[in-house]
């Protein structure tokens, strides 16, 4: 359970209202954002904030305050952190795992193709066929895939994907640390061939 | 007529020899068989005498709906029709197809829950049902026609509203592998030609009449939307394919392909199928596409819409436009189809010039389509399409057909992938023209007696699907392992049974679906992961009897096996719970039949004990074990080398599978040394009379 936003954090009641407007309106704005399928970064609320003047804080405070607090206070927001910027979502409108999709797509091609591959393969014990990225959500261009797959032969950090082409020629990407060679070339061919023939 | 809802009352019987029409009471005759495959097995047992042959007068075609039919019950479209089976080897026993579309309802609002077909006509005529009005009419102008021809020429006859369930040219030939089709694209396999050796060309009917519900009007509507809301996509798979704002899974390989940006792009006006989330009840339709499904993205620019059967949301057949094949091959560009009769023309083909899933792939698609769903072929569930390959490549088709024959082919066409090969081929299979079109037309069983080929070497060829019988697999154990297995064992053609595939597949991950499995069927060893199967555990046993008689249910009351059971359902809400009830529940509302779920599951355990006592009866032993239940060595055979039961593999191990069968007949108590049902377990399920005439052919287990 979160606890209320009130105005912790806030100094006096200039300091309490601003806050509850700022808060408020940054919650629109993630809520906006989350139901058009997409994230919004620290960095864009603070900007929209100033642009309507509702800067949330005095010169000197922490802004990391400010969101944890926002995060706090409502039960439906919901913040991401990685190497980068800050992103947060609305759960009315997006579940954690399409957030998280939406999360990594924003730290690039590589790093969106290697999590899925890692998530479907601990969820699912699948592995996951290579053109699912240049479809929506991903919308990769067939050519970044090819160059990621490439880095990623050549990149220490991502020696846990590999991948194994179906008798159909799909090419099917799988997480070392959760599925076996052999078993993995068995799905693949089941999901690439094997099912196409018990429809 | 009693006062029951749901059933429409009657059961016509039609006489094709003497020309005889009359009716019998659905209530007093057959309630306890509900509808569906329940009337077609009580009638075959009653009526049609052992050794009888499919084309024989004495045999019936039974034309049957089930009391949800004609309801607003989701996924209520289905007229099951049983038979003797004429591609069933080495000799015919009985079996039932499967129709979608608008026959059903409309035979209902017709006021009839079956058509019961026997005798012979002396010429080809067509049966007429205008609500009371039944005639037998002349066919002879409609006789060589298409299936096409033959329903436009009956709709002109009896007006827009009819719906017309035709043979082809191939029915009317006595060619095995033929069918019957209602509303264009919804077929019947494995029947036509005993519709043709009747000389019945057709059955049309439109109906004015209406079913009465014996519920609560707002009871009914109110279920219904509750039903509706447990749907997924098609095969009721509850994950979409693609991530989703509001899922918390996808899987790359569900039917559930609808997102943005796949849009239906040979509308009128091109459609965007969006999220689809799955509360949105006015959007169960965009969900699938079948055709995407197995043909890839590139389809969706040449899809039109869905279309479907009376009744259902999930909207399984694909129309689909491809202007290119009018100029190419002079067909109409727009056709349609689902699974099996969309890819029946592709899937005579090893290869495409332009690779899989490219355009040759989907033009050939749409030449099958027209030519197969015209003349009335019947693929047996792809085995045709895989015996052709194989018998071609292993030079067999060569070395059978005389030199002559066999330069009449354009096998270059054919090894290039040309769909124009089609046009040589499936008219002569119609036409059993040749050494060729009549070997492929026989079924799998008997072309290989007839090319004196084993059926024992067919059987260890694990990519071509062999089961028995004539038969291929049907979600056999090479995806559900031993629950598969079991399920495939019973029938005398291939399975035709989802319930449980559409469980295994339906998305959810492992985790999930063993949560639910333990709710279902008692523990969580029920499922396995595909190629990390596990021995046979009890549970397995108990999820394959409770699949087959889902299956029996669905195919009694006219619920379409094929989208249901919906013991899962997408809502994150319920943990992904469906409702086991679902069937009970339409079924006690419509009818007023005071039956809850294990009421009807007796029901449908004595429509299944019914089938395996007509097995028996026909094939004259009670060794169901030994000479009816036989596994193909594919099963035990895996070319890695490795262990049954070692990640990666699918096969299963001997000892293991003997197993299985012992605590499946236990669970369905039957005999377990011979596979039979005992003459308790008869007596049990009400069909004390059926022990009694088995009896006196030694036939019960002693």
């Amino acid at each position: 359970m979160k606890t209320p936003i009130a105005s912790k954090g806030f100094c006096g009641d200039e300091g309490t209202r601003r806050g509850d407007a700022a808060a408020k309106r940054a919650a629109a704005a993630i809520r906006e954002r989350s139901a058009n399928s997409q994230l919004i970064s620290g960095s864009e609320i603070l900007d929209l904030l100033n642009a309507e003047h509702l800067t949330p804080l005095d010169a000197g405070q922490d802004i990391h305050g400010f969101f944890t607090q926002l995060v706090d206070g409502h039960e439906d927001l919901h913040g991401l952190s990685g190497t980068g910027s800050l992103w947060y979502y609305s759960s009315d409108h997006m579940t954690e795992a399409y957030a998280k999709i939406m999360f990594h797509q924003q730290e690039g091609p590589l790093r969106l193709i290697a999590e899925t591959v890692r998530q479907n393969a601990s969820t699912y014990r699948k592995p996951v066929p290579l053109d699912i990225f240049t479809r929506p959500p991903f919308n990769l261009t067939h050519d970044q895939v090819l160059r990621s797959l490439a880095t990623m032969t050549e990149t220490e950090s991502y020696g846990d994907i590999a991948r194994t082409t179906t008798s159909a020629s799909g090419i099917y990407l799988y997480c070392k640390t959760h599925l076996e060679a052999d078993h993995a070339a068995m799905l693949a061919e089941w999901l690439d061939v094997g099912q196409f023939e018990n429809p | 007529m009693s006062g029951y809802g749901g059933w429409a009352g009657k059961v016509l019987r039609v006489d094709l020899s003497t020309g005889r029409i009359w009716t019998e009471d659905t209530i007093e005759r057959y309630k306890e068989f509900l509808g569906g495959t329940g009337i077609g097995y009580k009638v075959m047992w009653d009526e049609v005498p052992p050794g009888t042959k499919p084309y024989d007068p004495e045999n019936r075609i039974v034309f049957a709906t089930g009391p949800l039919a004609g309801t607003s019950a989701p996924s209520s479209g289905r007229t099951a029709i049983t038979t003797l089976w004429p591609t069933c080897w080495p000799i015919p026993l009985v079996a039932s197809g499967h129709m979608g579309g608008h026959f059903a309802a409309k035979l209902k609002y017709a006021g009839y829950d079956a058509v019961i077909i026997q005798g012979k006509a002396d010429r080809p005529v067509w049966l007429m049902i205008a609500d009371q009005k039944v005639e037998i009419l002349d066919a002879h102008e409609i006789w060589g026609q298409g299936i096409r021809a033959a329903t436009y020429a009956i709709s002109e006859i009896m007006g827009r509203d009819a719906v017309v369930a035709a043979i082809g040219q191939a029915g009317e030939n006595l060619v095995p592998m033929s069918n019957v089709m209602n509303d264009v694209s919804h077929s019947a396999g494995g029947i036509g030609s005993v519709m043709g050796s009747k000389k019945l060309k057709a059955i049309g009917v439109v109906g004015s009449g209406s079913i009465r519900i014996a519920g609560k009007k707002e009871d009914w509507g109110k279920f219904i939307k509750y039903h509706l809301s447990l749907l997924g996509a098609s095969n009721q798979q509850v994950v979409p394919s693609s991530p989703q704002p509001w899922a918390e899974y996808y899987d790359p390989t569900t039917r559930w392909n609808a997102s943005r940006g796949h849009r239906w792009g040979a509308a009128a006006h091109p459609v965007d199928t969006g999220i689809c989330d799955p509360h949105d009840m006015n959007r169960i339709a965009y969900r699938s596409n079948t055709a995407a499904f197995f043909l890839g993205d590139g389809v969706w620019p040449h899809t039109v819409r869905g279309n479907g059967c009376s009744s259902c949301p999930i909207r399984c057949h694909t129309i689909l436009k491809v202007p290119s094949v009018s100029a190419k091959y002079g067909i109409p560009a727009v056709g349609q189809n689902t699974c099996g009769g969309l890819k029946f023309g592709r899937a005579f083909f090893k290869k495409f010039p332009d690779g899989p899933r490219g355009m040759t792939e989907l033009e050939a698609c749409m030449v099958g389509m027209h030519l197969a769903d015209d003349l009335g072929i019947w693929c047996n569930y792809g085995l045709l399409q895989r015996d052709f390959i194989k018998l071609y490549y292993d030079g067999v088709i060569k070395k059978k057909l005389g030199a002559r024959e066999f330069a009449s082919y354009s096998w270059s066409k054919y090894e290039k992938g040309d769909p124009a090969f089609l046009f040589e081929l499936l008219p002569r299979i119609a036409a059993k023209e040749g050494e060729l079109g009549t070997a492929m037309g026989l079924g799998t069983g008997y072309m290989l007696e007839r090319w004196n080929l084993s059926e024992e070497e067919w059987g260890k060829d694990k990519a071509l699907g062999y089961w028995k019988m004539g038969h291929g697999k049907h979600h056999s154990s090479e995806e559900t392992g031993q629950c598969g297995l079991l399920i495939n064992l019973m029938y005398n053609r291939d399975s035709q049974c989802h319930s449980h595939s559409n469980f295994t597949r339906n998305g959810l991950p492992l985790t999930l679906q063993k949560k639910l499995a333990a709710e279902l069927w008692g523990a969580p060893e029920a499922v396995d992961g595909v190629g990390d199967y596990k021995p046979m555990h009890w549970s397995k046993a108990r999820m394959a009897k409770w699949s087959l008689l889902r299956k029996e249910l669905h195919d009694s009351l006219s619920l379409c096996n094929w989208m249901g059971p919906w013991v899962a359902s997408p809502l994150r809400e319920r943990g992904y719970r469906g409702d086991d009830s679902v069937e009970s529940m339409l079924y006690r509302l419509a009818t007023g039949d005071d039956k809850d779920r294990e009421g009807l599951d007796a029901v449908a355990e004595r429509i299944f004990l019914l089938h395996r006592a007509l097995t028996i009866r026909g094939m004259g032993t009670r060794e169901m074990r030994i000479r009816h239940d036989k596994i193909p060595e594919w099963v035990f055979s895996d070319k890695s080398g490795k262990p049954p039961y070692t990640k990666g593999t699918s096969h299963l191990d001997r000892n293991d599978v003997h197993l299985a069968l012992d605590l499946f007949y236990e669970e369905m108590g039957w005999d377990k040394a011979t596979g039979a049902p005992t003459d308790r377990t008869y007596r049990k399920f009400g069909l004390g009379g059926v022990a009694d005439r088995l009896a006196e052919r030694d036939l019960i287990p002693t």
